[in-house]
């Protein structure tokens, strides 16, 4: 399971990147939800596989009778599920906002209209000292 | 027993803030009661190291105490080290303290608010400096070191509409702050390298601390951090700069207390460093240097502030020295220093009257420059005269006039220097060196004369000199003006004249006595005359030079100093060339950075696959493929993952990435993750709800020429199989464990339930090791995340403030035609939901009360009620929604995360720790409900997440009017 489990990390992990280096917000909205998928099945391949080796299963992380699977790599993609909710929330907003107030979402032309901030004239006064160069 | 009290240590450090800050609480106006609450301070701080050293005596340097451990783990406690050298400067600085702040009153006059600003400060600073001087940990000291940076600086630029002192308070901020950061660093190297945090056990075990790279790199940091406190070229600049400050800080910080903190750590130093071989050369050199340099630049100042700058430049370069002879022995091992804290504190005793003059001459008389001085004696100016015998008198004490302390501390001087040369012939050179600084001294001390006086040879002439006085400060606290300054140059000619006293105050702190002929004490000043030798010839040769230079014309102009440009130079330079590589570094192009950060991890694997190639082979016993249903649902992961980005239609890619998703489920339930699997499951419903619902807000796509594929895929194939190889090796390392290997999950599943000895006989009390994980070991954790939650909610309301609702119940439409406040018009979907919704919420109570035991709990519970409530929303639309939920969901939020927090911090009121859980069986006929006060947290997880979900939601769901 282990090597399946491989596999699926590395197309989803090589899709979301190549996602996240695309013009659009969106795509790379999308590239950053995928990238958590990626993230919680790496973690949960920690677990080991739930196939003993001798056939048979491991039950799941509730007490009972049988082998128990690791119970904290899930506790710990629980955790990371729900903030991925949390972050998506946000991102999403974000998103809507930028198209609202920008009319577009296309990231060069966002980086046309906000370059970043130092500028040439920050030259400071002759004796130097910081009152000349603070920046605005 | 260790004869330090830490109480009474602690209490003198403390006292000046708290004396300080309490003068705020005094009401506007009181001003002498101010003045005198203030005073209370430092005097308190005198009281109390006078007292200790009465009660226990002097400390050796090897006997520190901690008072209290304040964090262990980081070496750093409140540790005392109370010896000669720390009570002498204690009290020195108290001492001068009090003296400044009654000054001080004299300086501001009756101004009101200066002084209800001033004071604070100084006590901050004056407790910083106490601090200093008395801490035995290292880091404590570095700790108090910065203090008196950072309250120096308000104190400088305590004129804070003059942009110059700002500036200038900056400069020294920075200088000494950057030094403060090199002292860190050394004492971080020091102590890392010796095992040994505090001063006192460096000294004990001072042999064996070696000459490795290690403690040479200290040292030499070390030294960086006094050197630039204590105005060592080249860092010398911010003293002179420092002048914009008012007199009084000037007479404190500048003579008696902040730059002789340097000295201090050197006099610290000397037990440790002082066999070093580097040493000698390094401390005498910087300080020679200084030495000169600052007694040609002092004969060169006009302005008598800076000129007394430079010469306390000089005098602090003279003190450096010192100790760096320190670290010189003859052949009997004596080592060159003697007396060293009668030099200190005679600097003090003159340096300190000579501000305060200055100050008050500028008061009074309104000079400021040795000009403006001009025939101050035959002036009718009322205390003119006075001010003048104090100036000269502690001029000839700067000038080394027999009959002062400072004659016989410069005699001392070049006793050592002859000492160490007689091993070290090159030391010859810093004789002539001195020779040469004491000149420019006994010049400055002639010309003051001469220009008070009248006479020819004086600076300036009758026809320039201001007759007209500034003059206030004459009420009933005038006489401060004066006073302390004349009490101060007094002791001056008490010690040099009657050296018993001096020697029966100074004599049982001083540490460093080697030379035989000074075991007694400070010698009668005619006592070098009687057997003359090379320092008395040295010293003679000093005034004769200094008097005939004083008389001559020559170095009168005024001269700027060069190293006056280093900081506005270097500033200007960091601007400059920090601006160009901030937009080489910051395009503004997201894929830059991302690009960059992918680059920087596949480096970073690529170097640990250099240092073991051994993770490049494919591990052994792979069982590739075990479970059927496992590698189907993987293929579909991998298909609609490659799928998404060859899609163009959006709506197609929200549902093919919410395919991957639900794939993903299933992997969650073959890893046996039920717990997983339904929050995935709701998370998936959820997030393909909100990403339709964001499409419909956003403009389409533009149809421009894509971005070139091809090196975008090589870097992402990369970095997908970088992560995807990390994700084999650790899945094959978890499997491959062997059984005696324990793991976290295994401490888990024991305690589960039960506790054990590890836990205090305390378990989790609930048979769902994910949700106890959740709820009761990593509780916090949770606690945290929820607030995550709450907060990315927050920020999307506030992002999106909701419009009010229109007078009639009606809502607003802001996308033209698209849905509508009814809902969705489908007949099919209100009858499925009329009959799922209370399904679900029924589920929902049962995963919350089962949580603990079975699959579910409060995320999962909170996610499944905001799937139902957003189908519900969905079918019957917003009005209805809002019958059914009449709050905001901020409401949910607010209470789940006041719930989960109180439930948190119960325990704390009962004695017990963060998060400890109790539980009660509650008998419902049949099966009994296991109640676990865990489970109330997990209510305020559930109300968290439904408050979240639902309302993000609906605020993007109201955008559209649906």
């Amino acid at each position: 399971m282990t090597t399946v489990l491989a596999i699926c990390v590395t197309v989803i992990v090589t899709v979301s990147v190549y996602l996240m280096l695309s013009r659009e917000l969106k795509s790379i909205a999308m590239g950053v939800f995928l990238l958590g998928h990626g993230a919680n099945l790496s973690i949960i391949a920690m677990s080991g596989s739930p196939v003993l080796p001798g056939g048979g299963l491991r039950q799941p992380p509730i007490l009972g009778d049988g082998i128990l699977v690791d119970a904290l790599p899930q506790a710990l993609i629980l955790t990371a599920i729900v903030i991925n909710f949390a972050v998506m929330g946000f991102f999403l907003t974000l998103l809507v906002l930028t198209a609202r107030n920008t009319g577009t979402l296309n990231l060069d032309e966002l980086a046309l209209e906000d370059p970043p901030v130092a500028s040439p004239e920050l030259e400071p006064t002759v004796d130097g000292g910081p009152g000349g160069g603070v920046g605005r | 027993m260790v004869p330090v009290d830490p109480a009474l240590v602690m209490a003198a450090i403390g006292a000046p803030v708290v004396a300080g800050t309490a003068t705020l609480l005094l009401p506007r106006g009181r001003t002498s009661l101010r003045v005198l609450l203030a005073t209370c301070g430092p005097l308190a701080s005198l009281l109390f190291v006078g007292a200790h050293l009465r009660r226990y005596g002097v400390a050796s340097n090897e006997e520190g105490t901690t008072a209290i451990a304040w964090v262990p783990s980081l070496n750093l406690d409140l540790g005392f080290l109370v010896d000669g050298l720390a009570t002498f400067f204690a009290l020195l600085i108290a001492g001068v303290g009090v003296l400044i702040v009654l000054y001080s009153r004299a300086y501001f006059g009756s101004d009101g608010p200066s002084l209800a600003r001033f004071f604070p400060a100084l006590g901050l600073f004056t407790t910083a400096m106490l601090g200093v001087v008395l801490a035995d940990h290292m880091l404590l000291t570095v700790l108090f070191w910065e203090l008196t940076s950072i309250s120096s600086f308000f104190l400088i630029g305590w004129d804070r509409d003059d942009e110059e002192a700002v500036k200038r308070a900056t400069q020294a901020f920075v200088t000494t702050g950057l030094g403060g950061l090199s002292l860190l660093g050394g004492v971080l190297l020091l102590g890392d390298a010796t095992g040994s945090w505090r001063w006192s056990g460096l000294v004990t075990g001072a042999s064996d601390i070696g000459s490795g790279g290690t403690i040479v790199a200290a040292f030499i940091l070390i030294f960086i951090g006094a050197a630039s406190k204590s105005a060592q070229w080249p860092f010398h600049y911010w003293l002179p700069g420092a002048m914009l400050a008012p007199t009084p800080v000037s007479a404190y910080l500048h003579s008696a207390t902040m730059v002789k903190a340097g000295v201090f750590l050197l006099g610290r130093l000397l037990p440790v460093f002082g066999l070093l071989s580097l040493w000698l050369p390094v401390v005498v050199a910087f300080g020679a240097v200084t030495m000169l340099l600052g007694a040609v630049l002092a004969l060169q100042q006009h302005e008598l502030k800076r000129m007394f700058a430079y010469a306390t430049v000089s005098q602090l370069g003279l003190f450096v020295c010192m100790y760096g002879l320190g670290g010189a022995t003859d052949g009997h091992g004596v080592s060159a220093i003697d007396w060293d804290l009668s030099q200190i504190a005679s600097h003090a005793l003159y340096k300190a009257p000579l501000f305060l003059v200055a100050g008050a001459l500028a008061h009074r008389v309104g000079a400021r420059r040795m000009s403006e001085l001009f025939g101050l004696w035959r002036r009718r100016v009322p205390g003119a005269r006075l001010l003048a015998v104090i100036l000269l008198a502690a001029g000839y004490a700067l000038a080394g006039g027999p009959g002062t302390v400072s004659f016989v501390a410069k005699e001392l001087f070049f006793g050592s220097v002859r000492h160490a040369a007689g091993t070290r012939p090159l030391l010859v050179v810093v004789a002539v060196m001195a020779v040469l600084a004491a000149m420019c001294n006994v010049a400055i001390a002639v010309r003051l004369a001469a220009t008070v006086f009248g006479w020819r040879t004086g600076v300036g002439d009758a026809a320039g000199a201001s007759t007209h006085g500034a003059g206030h400060g004459n009420d009933r606290w005038g006489a401060v003006l004066w006073l302390p300054a004349a009490g101060l140059v007094l002791l001056q000619y008490v010690g040099g004249l009657v050296p018993t006293v001096w020697n029966s105050v100074f004599g049982r702190l001083e540490v460093n006595v080697n030379d035989e002929a000074f075991a007694g004490g400070l010698p009668w000043f005619w006592e070098p005359f009687l057997h003359p030798g090379v320092p008395l010839a040295m010293s003679m040769a000093a005034i004769v030079l200094g008097i005939a230079l004083g008389c001559s014309a020559l170095m009168r102009g005024q001269v700027d100093d060069v190293h006056d440009r280093i900081y506005p130079e270097s500033y200007r330079l960091i601007l400059r060339y920090g601006h160009r590589a901030f937009h080489r570094v910051q395009t503004g192009h997201l894929r830059h950075y991302l690009v960059l950060m992918f680059a920087m991890l596949l480096l970073s694997i690529s170097w640990a696959a250099w240092i073991d190639p051994s993770m490049l082979r494919l591990p052994d016993g792979l069982a590739p493929f075990e479970s059927l249903s496992g590698l189907m649902l993987g293929a579909v992961v991998c298909a609609a993952a490659i799928a998404l980005p060859l899609v163009s239609e959006r709506v197609v890619r929200v549902l093919v990435l919410g395919a991957s998703g639900f794939a993903v489920v299933g992997l969650y339930l073959v890893y046996q993750a039920p717990d997983l699997a339904l929050t995935q499951l709701m998370f998936e419903i959820i997030s393909v709800i909100l990403f339709l619902l964001v499409l419909r807000l956003l403009p389409r796509p533009d149809r421009r020429p894509r971005i070139s594929p091809a090196p975008r895929l090589v870097l992402a194939v990369l970095v997908g199989l970088v992560v995807g190889w990390m994700t084999l090796l650790a899945g094959h390392a978890a499997e491959q464990r062997g059984e005696e290997v324990a793991t976290l999950g295994e401490f888990f599943e024991e305690h589960s339930l039960h506790g054990s000895e590890l836990t205090d006989g305390h378990g989790g009390g609930g048979r769902n090791i994910v949700n106890v994980i959740l709820v009761d070991f990593r509780g916090f954790d949770t606690l945290g995340e929820i607030t995550v939650l709450a907060t990315a909610a927050l920020g999307v309301w506030s992002m999106l403030p909701g419009r009010r609702r229109h007078r009639d119940g009606g809502f607003p439409r802001t996308v033209p035609g698209v849905g509508s406040p009814a809902g969705i018009d489908s007949l099919i979907l209100r009858t499925a939901v009329q009959l799922v919704f209370p399904l679900t919420m029924l589920f929902a109570v049962y995963a919350a009360l089962k949580g603990h035991d079975g699959p579910g709990g409060g995320f999962i519970a909170g996610l499944v009620t905001a799937v139902g409530l957003c189908t519900y929303r969905m079918a019957f639309g917003q009005r209805a929604f809002h019958r059914l939920l009449p709050i905001h969901p901020r409401w949910l939020v607010f209470v789940g995360l006041s719930v989960a927090a109180g439930v948190a911090a119960l325990p704390l009121l009962l004695g017990q720790p963060l998060l400890r859980s109790g539980s009660a069986t509650l008998s419902l006929g049949g099966e009994g409900l296991h109640l676990v006060s865990a489970m109330a947290f997990d209510l305020g997880v559930l109300l968290v997440v439904v408050g979240v979900a639902v309302g993000m939601i609906g605020r993007l769901g109201e955008e559209l009017n649906w």
